[in-house]
């Protein structure tokens, strides 16, 4: 029997910002997968344009409250190459520091908060903290280590603000290190203790070929520098990455996807560790030989094992740092500033986070360029979703394979307010559509017409075969009945991709009736009304190229200048005679 | 007595507000004992067409989209409080609303018609009725457990609006701009960050937004005693809370074009 499932996850919960999932199987087979990201763009590249280089750190800071270490990390990097500056050994061993914060405090969250409930069925930490109290509580505490330990540097955890171009505003306290050094080394057992429960969670095993990319560093665990290596052989300058990695935009997401030399890979936790195994300290060596799980893994699951091993690894840095510390009247290099280009790229608990910029003689940011973990992972989400889906079996009911979906995109701790800086889930088998519009009960009909003031649209994107709307036009155009209002003044267009084009058509007419390529679930008819206002309520497209088309209605609705009426018409087949029929009583 | 009930929204933005909560550590399970928490994406609850008595907004206007969903928010929810610069004041992205955004979305997206965003970045207030504003580019912790505190009391929250000069004077730190001519916001920004930057050495820049009474004009007559360019006052203005008038319009006298 033919099935075909639509699973449509409009929010997705537990990731940071806003995205969603559309999956279709037809016949036991994945014909359509995407993950949908319509976070709006922010525009911070434009922004840093004409800025002085002072303000660039605490600018794309903004671009993420979880990891804003890491944009001003890259940030002044590649600015400070570009100006000449060399860093003390004060400064480089503080900005580890500085990393150690963060990414204890954003793998806790992860593991805790975002990841852990999926694989001990809860819906949430705060469900599961009852029946897990210390582990939860656990993860709260090393949380609220990093964040402190950011906060010694950086004054408060969010956006921290003791960052400088060339260093730090102010060497930390002796007594606020020796404070946090005690906690550090209290905190170290809870770490191993983390590990040894991540290994005992009940991970699906699901293998996948994919290449990791990761800064590499001879003889430490990568933070703020280091080569850009692959598993496939690649070892390259961070200035050289734009040779073998580029953005493009696909249609179903407002973050750019990167792909390198034309295919996705991966950034993050699992990857770093698939390639710097060997640079980690001989103590995170010999908890990880105890463990089930062996690394370099190709199970994307074992991510949370590496978040956690990370976490291991960042305490037992952090400890070495706060043990070593001692305070530095120049917290700050000073610099004269250039013109010229310079990168940099660091290890965002994420992946690996690159920046570009361009600067002018005196100091301000002519161009920057920003690509971020996610946009970076998104195609290797879609492709796993692809292959895990299937290993987990297409069959099974629409509720574990929307779970399932949501566990491998949480997997990756997609960052959304990154990468546009996520989930909702259409799912769709064999033609049965779960989440669908309705069909109106009583048709439209458009009263005070003007034939002149009139206009039909069909929409659609033949390139992408969805012609049907351009089909119904040609119809309409050859009917007799059609013909004569023709000669009174109506007008009949056709409209390729629709977006801001179709609403300043609609603009120039009072009525408008829209022919769009579409099924609702209410009815069998393969010509039918549909409300525009409950199409503008939904987040997800219902067909390839609809998201401009709900966009651009509502965006239309949101404008002073209304036409009179704007009426939709759902066809999922050509009628002619029902077609016509269908536009005669709307309009007379 | 059934408990109170909260909701957690999230337009446009960094995600840095909502950290305010996700950071709590321990208070987060007591948070949670005294309500309910019916939506909060980041967390795990989902129901954002439930009434709630609470709702904490985060984020800017920035999509056609967002207007309904912030008007439906509003009909659900007994008190509406904004957090963060980008829900009260449009945040860093309003600085799109001096320029071409057509223009832009042009240059970094290879097919624009896609890309569903406003001209503007806008704040809360500019599309529904805000019963209380929580200023500053993150929020903190106190913040926001004291303006939850005291609805669950029955009480009005306090509204910090001093200027950061008054916490700087009292932590006794050095004034930045007297000894070292910072360009620093503090005489015209709001209280509640503990005033960090001067007491890191570095001038204000205002992520809390205008204080009450600004005076801006004076402010910026200074920075250009000290050496700052139109272009360069303009900016000092023009940065995480642009779209705050007293802000707004002072950025607009320095701006050369």
């Amino acid at each position: 029997m033919k099935k075909t499932i639509n699973i449509n996850v409009p929010v997705l919960a537990r990731v940071e910002g806003e995205g969603a999932l559309e999956l279709t199987i037809k016949n036991q087979q994945i014909t359509d997968l995407k993950l949908r990201i319509y976070e709006p763009p922010r525009y911070f590249e434009k922004f840093l344009e004409g800025r002085n280089y002072a303000d660039v750190p605490d600018t794309v800071a903004r671009i993420c409250g979880i990891c804003p270490v890491a944009y001003q990390m890259s940030a002044s990097h590649a600015i400070e190459s570009v100006f000449g500056v060399s860093i003390s050994p004060w400064i480089r061993n503080m900005r580890r520091l500085f990393y150690c914060g963060e990414w204890l405090q954003s793998h806790s969250l992860h593991i805790h908060l975002l990841a852990a409930p999926d694989y001990l069925g809860f819906n949430s930490a705060i469900e599961m903290a009852e029946q897990y109290s210390n582990e939860v509580r656990r993860g709260l505490k090393l949380q609220a280590l990093g964040n402190d330990l950011v906060a010694l540097l950086g004054a408060r955890s969010v956006h921290p603000v003791g960052v400088k171009m060339g260093g730090f505003a102010k060497a930390p306290e002796q007594a606020a290190v020796d404070d946090l050094l005690n906690r550090v080394q209290d905190i170290k057992q809870d770490a191993i203790d983390l590990i040894n429960w991540l290994d005992t969670l009940d991970l699906p095993e699901d293998k996948q070929d994919f290449i990791s990319v990761a800064l590499h560093h001879d003889h430490e665990y990568p933070f703020n520098e280091g080569r850009l290596i692959s598993d496939n052989g690649l070892d390259i300058k961070i200035s050289e990455f734009e040779k073998h990695f580029k953005e493009q935009q696909v249609n179903h997401s407002t973050a750019l996807h990167c792909l390198f030399d034309g295919k996705p890979y991966l950034v993050g936790p699992l990857a770093r560790l698939n390639l710097n195994k060997e640079q980690l300290p001989e103590k995170v060596k010999q908890i990880m030989q105890g463990l089930k799980t062996q690394f370099p893994s190709k199970n994307m699951f074992h991510s949370i094992i590496a978040r956690g091993i990370e976490i291991y690894f960042a305490v037992l840095e952090a400890e070495k740092l706060l043990t070593n510390y001692q305070a530095d009247d120049e917290p700050c290099m000073e610099f004269e500033v250039k013109a010229g280009t310079g990168y940099g790229c660091t290890e965002a608990p994420r992946g690996i986070l690159w920046h570009r910029y361009d600067m002018d003689e005196k100091g301000c940011v002519e161009k920057a360029i920003i690509i971020p973990p996610t946009s970076q992972n998104q195609p290797r989400i879609e492709q796993d979703l692809k292959d895990s889906l299937i290993q987990f079996g297409l069959d099974k009911p629409k509720d574990e394979l929307q779970l399932h979906a949501e566990k491998v995109i949480r997997n990756y701790d997609p960052c959304i307010s990154c990468a546009t800086h996520f989930l909702n889930l259409q799912l769709e088998r064999d033609g049965i559509t779960e989440t669908s519009i309705k069909t109106l009960i009583t048709p439209p009909h458009f009263k005070n017409i003007k034939l002149n003031k009139t206009a039909i649209i069909g929409v659609g994107s033949p390139v992408e075969g969805d012609d049907l709307g351009f089909q119904a036009i040609d119809c309409l155009q050859e009917n007799i009945k059609i013909k004569q209002l023709l000669d009174k003044g109506l007008l009949i267009y056709k409209l390729e991709r629709p977006g801001m084009q179709l609403s300043e058509s609609i603009k120039k007419h009072d009525h408008v009736i829209i022919i769009d390529a579409m099924k609702p679930a209410t009815s069998n008819q393969k010509v039918a009304w549909v409300d525009v206002k409950q199409l503008k309520q939904k987040t997800n497209p219902y067909s390839s190229h609809q998201l401009g088309l709900a966009e651009s209605l509502a965006w239309i609705n949101s404008s002073s200048t209304l036409p009179g009426d704007i009426a939709l018409l759902a066809i999922s087949e050509i009628d002619k005679d029902l077609l016509v029929d269908r536009i005669l009583k709307c309009l007379q | 007595m059934n408990k109170p009930t909260i909701a957690v929204f999230k337009f446009s933005s960094c995600d840095g507000c909502q950290l305010a909560l996700i950071n709590l550590g321990e208070p987060l399970l007591l948070l949670s004992k005294l309500v309910e928490i019916k939506h909060f994406a980041e967390a795990g609850p989902l129901d954002e067409d439930a009434k709630v008595d609470i709702a904490i907004i985060e984020g800017s206007v920035s999509t056609a989209k967002d207007i309904e969903r912030l008007k439906k928010i509003r009909q659900n929810s007994l008190y509406l409080m904004t957090i963060g610069a980008c829900a009260t004041s449009g945040g860093i992205q309003a600085l799109r609303n001096m320029h071409n955004t057509r223009q832009w979305i042009g240059d970094i997206y290879a097919n624009p018609s896609v890309i569903d965003s406003l001209d503007n970045s806008s704040p809360i207030k500019d599309h529904v009725t805000v019963d209380m504003e929580l200023w500053g580019c993150p929020v903190n912790q106190k913040q926001i457990l004291s303006a939850i505190r005291s609805l669950l009391f029955g009480v009005v929250p306090k509204d910090e609006n001093d200027k950061v000069c008054l916490e700087c004077k009292r932590q006794q730190n050095i004034c930045v701009m007297v000894t070292k001519n910072e360009p620093c916001m503090g005489p015209v920004t709001r209280t509640g960050c503990g005033a960090l930057c001067p007491s890191v050495g570095k001038a204000c820049y205002a992520c809390y937004g205008p204080a009450e009474t600004p005076n801006t004009h004076t402010l910026a007559n200074r920075f250009s005693g000290i050496g700052l360019v139109n272009d360069e006052i303009a900016r000092r203005f023009w940065f995480i809370n642009s779209g705050s008038k007293p802000f707004l319009l002072e950025g607009r006298r320095w701006k050369t074009e």
